[in-house]
């Protein structure tokens, strides 16, 4: 993997210090013979053996160019749909949460129409790993039980976002309640 | 005095005996004494003295070596009154009276916007050379010069180059939300990679190191996306509805481990690098993500709440043979085998996070941090270092620190949360 870096470095890298010659001259020794006898006749200036130094610096010209990219809309809340909530690590729906969707089911079949995205989060004491997929389990469940209460299940779709858009960015429990949520959002 | 003695020794030689990679130093073996590392003022060999340049490259050089494991950089260093770098132009002699063991001499030459170092270690108890080395480059390549011989220090005393020229990608929230940025190792020199707007999350290298896989909200979907850092070209690599998460490139280079819920809930999928899907490993109504290989490409570790809670499992490569790794603490997540397939680092949920690390037959369980909530660890190339992310300062921020969880350090310096740091193989 080297080697590309390598052809574009060739100029800059220089790096043999000793012509092999000289090594033994500049060596200071003293102690020296102690290392004789442990190695067949090592010589002392291997170790530092004339070598040419490959520096990769190549790559920190070769800069990380950005793709273009737009920045993403996202879509705003459906305030007509009132979110649900869950326990910590949980994707139950509490009755609570089944009452709110009864809810949302009847504002979905006669006053809105169009295509659904259930999403789901979660607080931030989980792994930020895992809870992408808690959260998903968390829309998932939303969605069965809407699709149970009469909503086709082809206007709903979901999507996780774990821990990433937490709703209160507050590090306590009313904070956490609050953000372990499903939300709708009105999709194309 | 006589085991010093030895170590010095074996120091000039063993780098000629020994096999490349095996290591003489037991960096985290305990009752090893460390030796005594002095870092000289890196004085100009050519032109004239820029205190900015011998500073940095001195700091440079004390940071890594402070890092390494085997030296206790000395504080201060003696007052030499001949700066010469090479042999016999200077004495041994003050650094021996202030009980240095090894000592890095340096200078530099700045000729326009080229920028030449030449490094050198020295045994001092034996006077003998032991590595020399003359780098040019531009002066924007200064740091990388100096990262290059600390891990030329690394080859000569312990057998194995150091990781200190890697870098390290992670995401930030500086911008205000997560996108990926790539930076030297000690934090420095950082660049931003993805400029989406939207959510991106859990980076990690191909084997090669030129390319990053990712997960991305950027079209409304947490898709995997592959792309190659120094072109900039991305490619969507797994869209499949629902999610494309926690993605893991194999030690071959060629696959890629990850967690999607296309079959209706997360399970591990093993797809090759255009997302062409070649095998499904689990398949239960549990949740199954962070999937991480062993080095040899034969294992999978990863996480389930299959028994209830999170905790880790192994299952060979091709699903068969699950085991549960961890044990002990209700909720167990984010695995990462080291490069020498000898540990597992994953945290614990213990009020905030905790890293612990494991052997892979689940014994040796360890605890390797304390102080706040620490998560995402990651193993440089060599697995002598853990790259992870904390939030004990009040921010989340990247740091670093040995394997056995000693020499914590922060690295990152930006302002806004840092996280998801991980360590690229060498270039």
């Amino acid at each position: 993997m080297r080697k590309g870096m390598l052809r574009c470095v060739m100029v800059l890298c220089c790096g043999v210090i000793f012509a092999s010659g000289c090594a033994k001259e500049e060596l200071v020794k003293k102690e020296e013979p102690v290392a004789a006898p442990v190695a067949p006749a090592p010589k002392p200036a291997q170790p530092v053996a004339p070598r040419e130094e490959v520096l990769p610096t190549q790559t920190v010209k070769e800069a990380p160019v950005p793709v273009k990219e737009e920045a993403v809309q996202e879509p705003a809340p459906i305030s007509a749909l009132e979110k649900i909530y869950f326990d910590f690590d949980s994707f139950t729906l509490s009755q609570a949460s089944r009452d709110t969707l009864a809810k949302d089911a009847e504002i979905l079949l006669k006053k809105l129409s169009g295509k659904i995205q259930i999403e789901g989060h979660c607080d931030e004491r989980g792994s930020d790993e895992y809870n992408l997929a808690l959260g998903e389990k968390r829309a998932k469940s939303a969605m069965n039980y809407l699709v149970t209460l009469g909503v086709p299940a082809e206007r709903l779709s979901v999507i996780s976002y774990g821990k990433e858009k937490p709703a209160d960015p507050g590090h306590d429990e009313a904070a956490w309640a609050k953000n372990r949520r499903d939300e709708f959002v009105i999709v194309k | 005095m006589k085991k010093i003695f030895l170590i010095l020794m074996l120091l000039a030689i063993i780098p000629v005996l020994l096999p490349a990679g095996e290591s003489y130093l037991e960096v985290t073996a305990p009752g090893n004494r460390q030796l005594q590392l002095a870092v000289a003022l890196p004085v100009p060999l050519s032109g004239g003295t820029n205190t900015g340049i011998a500073k940095d490259i001195s700091d440079i050089f004390r940071f890594d070596m402070t890092l390494a494991g085997p030296f206790t950089v000395m504080a201060t260093t003696p007052t030499d009154p001949k700066s010469g770098i090479r042999p016999g132009d200077f004495s041994f002699d003050s650094w021996k009276r202030a009980g240095a063991d090894l000592l890095i001499k340096s200078g530099y030459t700045l000729s326009g916007s080229t920028l030449t170092i030449e490094c050198r270690l020295y045994d001092v108890t034996r006077g003998q050379e032991l590595a020399a080395k003359r780098y040019s480059g531009s002066i924007t390549d200064m740091r990388r010069i100096a990262h290059t011989f600390s891990d030329e220090i690394m080859q000569v005393t312990t057998g194995e180059r150091g990781p200190f020229t890697g870098k390290i990608a992670f995401v930030s929230k500086r911008t205000g939300n997560k996108e990926v940025y790539l930076m030297d190792y000690d934090g420095y020199n950082v660049q931003r990679l993805t400029r989406n707007g939207s959510i991106n999350l859990n980076p990690d290298f191909s084997p090669s190191g030129k390319e990053l896989i990712y997960t991305s909200y950027k079209k409304r979907n947490p898709d995997l996306y592959r792309r190659d850092i120094f072109s900039g070209i991305e490619a969507r690599i797994s869209a499949h509805r629902g999610i494309n998460v926690t993605a893991a490139y194999a030690p071959d280079g060629n696959r890629i481990a990850l967690a999607m819920s296309k079959d209706g809930n997360s399970e591990i999928y093993i797809i090759n690098k255009d997302g062409r899907q070649l095998a499904r490993l689990t398949n239960n109504s549990a949740i199954d993500v962070s999937p991480a290989w062993s080095p040899d490409g034969r294992q999978i570790a990863f996480v389930s709440d299959r028994l209830g809670k999170p905790q880790v499992f192994v299952m060979n490569a091709d699903g068969s043979g699950v085991r549960r790794l961890t044990t002990s603490g209700a909720y167990n997540v984010s695995p990462r085998w080291s490069p020498k397939g000898d540990r597992i680092v994953y945290c614990r949920q213990m009020g905030g996070f905790q890293i612990f690390a494991i052997n892979p037959d689940g014994s040796g369980d360890t605890q390797l941090t304390s102080q706040g909530s620490n998560e995402h660890p990651r193993w440089s190339p060599d697995g002598r270092y853990i790259t992870f992310s904390s939030q004990r300062s009040g921010r989340e921020a990247i740091y670093v620190m040995r394997a056995d969880g000693s020499g914590q350090v922060m690295v990152s310096r930006g302002k806004g949360a840092d996280s998801h740091p991980v360590w690229s193989p060498r270039w």
